[in-house]
C-alpha cells in the first residue's frame, strides 16, 4: 500500500516538474526560432487587427485613377519596347555554354552549344592574364570571313614560346578562327573553332566559339550593330 | 512543503521569463515596428537618368493621390463595387510600379532580376530583354509581406531593391590559377583534356535594402559536402538571429522582423542566375 502511494507521489512529482521544464523549453525555442515566432505573430496580427486597406476613395475618384494608371502603363510599355533590340540578336549563357539566336521580336531562331572563357589566371612573372568572357551587352562591330588570327602575347606565353615582335609573321595563324568571325570589341569575337569536340565546355581565352553550321547562320543573321548579350 | 515552494518559485520565474521573451523578441517588434519601410526616393542622378517618362509618371501619381485625398470617405460607406474598383486600381498600380521599375533598370547598363510570383518565374533581364527565364518550383513569402497587401506594400516594392550583402555556397567565378610554362615541352606536358565542370550545391542568401531577405535554394538533394555547406550557412544566419534575440532581452528593443522570400529553383538555373547577376544586383518583385 505504502509502495503504491510512494509511486503515485513520484509520478505526480514528475508531472508537476515537467511544467517548469516545458516553460524552459518554450523560452529556449523562442530565442532559437524568433523569426518563425514573429512570422506566426504576423499571421495572428492579420486575423485580429486586419490589414489596412487601400486608401478610401469615391467610386468616381477611383475610376479616374484607374484610367490614369492604365494610361501610364501603356506609355511605360511603349518606352520599354523602344529599348529592346530592333535587329536580330544573340544571347550567350556562359555557365551552360549555350547560345540562343533570336529575331527582333525575341523569338528564338536557333539554340545550340558554344564555348566560352575558361576562367583561368595565367601567371607569368608579375603578370596575371585573365581568360574570361566578359558579361553584359555588346554589339557586332564588324564581320569578316576567313579572318586570320593575329596571336597576342599571351598565346606565346601559354605555349611556353618566346614572344615575337609585334609585326612578326609568326603571329598570323590562318584557319583557327573558322570561316566567320564577328568582332564585339576589346579583341573579343564570336568565331568558329578547330576543336568542335570541346563545344559546350568552357575552354576559350574569352571569345565565344561556335560550331561551323551554327556560326554560318549567326553570321548571316546578325549584322553590324546587332546586339550580343552575354550572361 | 519545501518542494512545493520551490516549484512555485521556479515556475513563476520561468513564466515571467517566457512572457518577457515573448514580448521583447516577438510581440513588440511585430506590433510596434513596420517591417516594410516605405520606398526611399531615388537619387537625383537616378531620376535624371530615367528621363521625362518617370517625371511624367510621378506627376501623374501625385495628381491621382491628391484627387484621392479630396474624395476620401469613411470606409464603412464604401460599397462592394467600390471595393472591387479599389482592388482593380491596386492591381493596376502594382503593374504600373513594376513597369516603372523595369523601365528604370532597362535604362541602366546592368542585368537585373525579376521575381514574378504571379506567373511563378524568375527572370534575368537586361535592357528589357529576357536573357534567362526559369520556373519557381516553390516559394514562401513571410506573413509580414502577405498581410500588408495594400498601398504600404506598393510603396515598399515600388522601386527596385538593391542588394546589400550576398552569401552563397558556390563561388561567383571559379578561377583556376596556372603558372606559365618555361618552354614548349613543359607546355605540352601541362596540357589537360577539358572536362565538364561539376555544379556545386546552391544555397544563396541575399539581403536587400528596405529590409528584404531573399533566399534561393536548389530543388535537388545536396550531396554530403553540399549538405555541410548549406547547414553551415543556415546556422550562420540562425546564430545572427539568436544573438539579436538575446540582445533584445537586455535592451528590450529588437529590430523589426525581416521579411523573407524563399524560392526553390532547379540547381542549374539557380547557378546560372547567381553567376550572371552583377555585384550591385537590383531586384524587382511582382506579387
Amino acid at each position: 500500500m505504502e509502495i503504491e502511494e510512494k509511486k503515485e507521489r513520484t509520478f505526480l512529482n514528475v508531472i508537476i516538474w515537467t511544467i517548469p521544464l516545458l516553460l524552459m523549453g518554450i523560452f529556449v525555442l523562442m530565442i532559437l526560432y524568433t523569426p518563425d515566432f514573429q512570422n506566426g505573430a504576423f499571421k495572428v496580427k492579420a486575423v485580429f487587427v486586419g490589414s489596412s486597406d487601400s486608401e478610401a476613395k469615391s467610386l468616381d475618384g477611383i475610376e479616374k485613377s484607374v484610367l490614369k494608371s492604365q494610361r501610364n502603363i501603356n506609355s511605360t510599355e511603349r518606352k520599354l519596347d523602344q529599348l529592346k533590340p530592333v535587329k536580330p540578336y544573340i544571347v550567350v549563357n556562359t555557365t551552360e555554354n549555350r547560345f540562343s539566336l533570336r529575331n527582333a521580336n525575341g523569338d528564338t531562331i536557333k539554340t545550340g552549344t558554344c564555348s566560352t572563357g575558361k576562367n583561368e589566371i595565367l601567371i607569368a612573372g608579375s603578370k596575371r592574364i585573365l581568360f574570361k568572357t566578359p558579361k553584359g551587352m555588346f554589339e557586332v562591330r564588324n564581320k569578316q570571313e576567313d579572318r586570320p588570327w593575329i596571336k597576342p602575347d599571351w598565346a606565346f606565353i601559354e605555349d611556353g614560346l618566346p614572344i615575337p615582335s609585334a609585326r612578326s609573321a609568326s603571329r598570323v595563324e590562318v584557319g583557327s578562327l573558322g570561316d566567320y568571325a564577328l568582332s564585339i570589341g576589346d579583341g573579343y569575337m564570336i568565331h568558329g573553332t578547330l576543336y568542335q569536340r570541346f563545344l559546350g565546355l568552357p575552354v576559350t581565352h574569352g571569345c565565344v566559339r561556335i560550331g561551323d553550321t551554327d556560326l554560318e547562320l549567326i553570321y548571316h543573321t546578325l549584322s553590324k550593330g546587332s546586339k550580343v548579350f552575354i550572361y | 512543503m519545501k518542494n512545493k515552494l520551490a516549484f512555485w518559485i521556479i515556475t513563476s520565474v520561468l513564466s515571467l521569463f517566457v512572457i518577457y521573451a515573448l514580448v521583447s523578441t516577438v510581440l513588440m517588434p511585430v506590433m510596434t515596428k513596420n517591417p516594410l519601410p516605405k520606398a526611399t526616393q531615388s537619387a537625383p542622378e537616378e531620376r535624371a537618368k530615367t528621363g521625362k517618362t518617370n517625371k511624367a509618371n510621378k506627376a501623374n501619381k501625385a495628381e491621382s493621390n491628391n484627387s484621392g485625398d479630396d474624395d476620401a470617405i469613411p470606409d464603412s460607406l464604401v460599397s462592394n463595387s467600390s471595393k472591387d474598383a479599389r482592388q482593380k486600381l491596386f492591381e493596376l498600380r502594382k503593374k504600373e510600379a513594376l513597369l516603372h521599375s523595369r523601365l528604370t533598370l532597362a535604362n541602366e547598363d546592368s542585368m537585373y532580376l525579376v521575381l514574378d510570383f504571379v506567373s511563378n518565374t524568375a527572370i534575368l533581364e537586361m535592357k528589357g530583354v529576357r536573357l534567362h527565364e526559369c520556373h519557381i518550383l516553390d516559394s514562401d513569402i513571410s506573413n509580414s509581406i502577405k498581410m500588408f497587401h495594400t498601398d504600404a506594400l506598393l510603396n515598399w516594392m515600388a522601386e527596385p531593391f538593391t542588394v546589400r550583402h550576398v552569401d552563397a555556397t558556390i563561388p561567383k567565378i571559379s578561377w583556376v590559377e596556372k603558372i606559365a610554362p618555361k618552354d614548349s615541352i613543359e607546355a605540352n606536358k601541362a596540357m589537360v583534356e577539358p572536362a565538364p565542370t561539376k555544379l556545386g550545391d546552391v544555397y544563396i542568401v541575399m539581403d536587400f535594402n528596405r529590409n528584404l531577405r531573399l533566399v534561393i535554394a536548389q530543388n535537388e538533394k545536396p550531396d554530403v559536402e553540399g549538405k555541410k555547406l548549406i547547414s553551415a550557412m543556415r546556422w550562420k544566419y540562425s546564430e545572427i538571429e539568436i544573438r539579436k534575440s538575446i540582445q533584445s532581452l537586455t535592451k528590450f528593443n529588437r529590430e523589426p522582423a525581416m521579411p523573407q522570400i524563399s524560392i526553390v529553383l532547379p540547381k542549374s538555373d539557380a547557378t546560372i542566375l547567381y553567376k550572371a547577376l552583377p555585384v550591385n544586383l537590383k531586384l524587382i518583385l511582382r506579387m
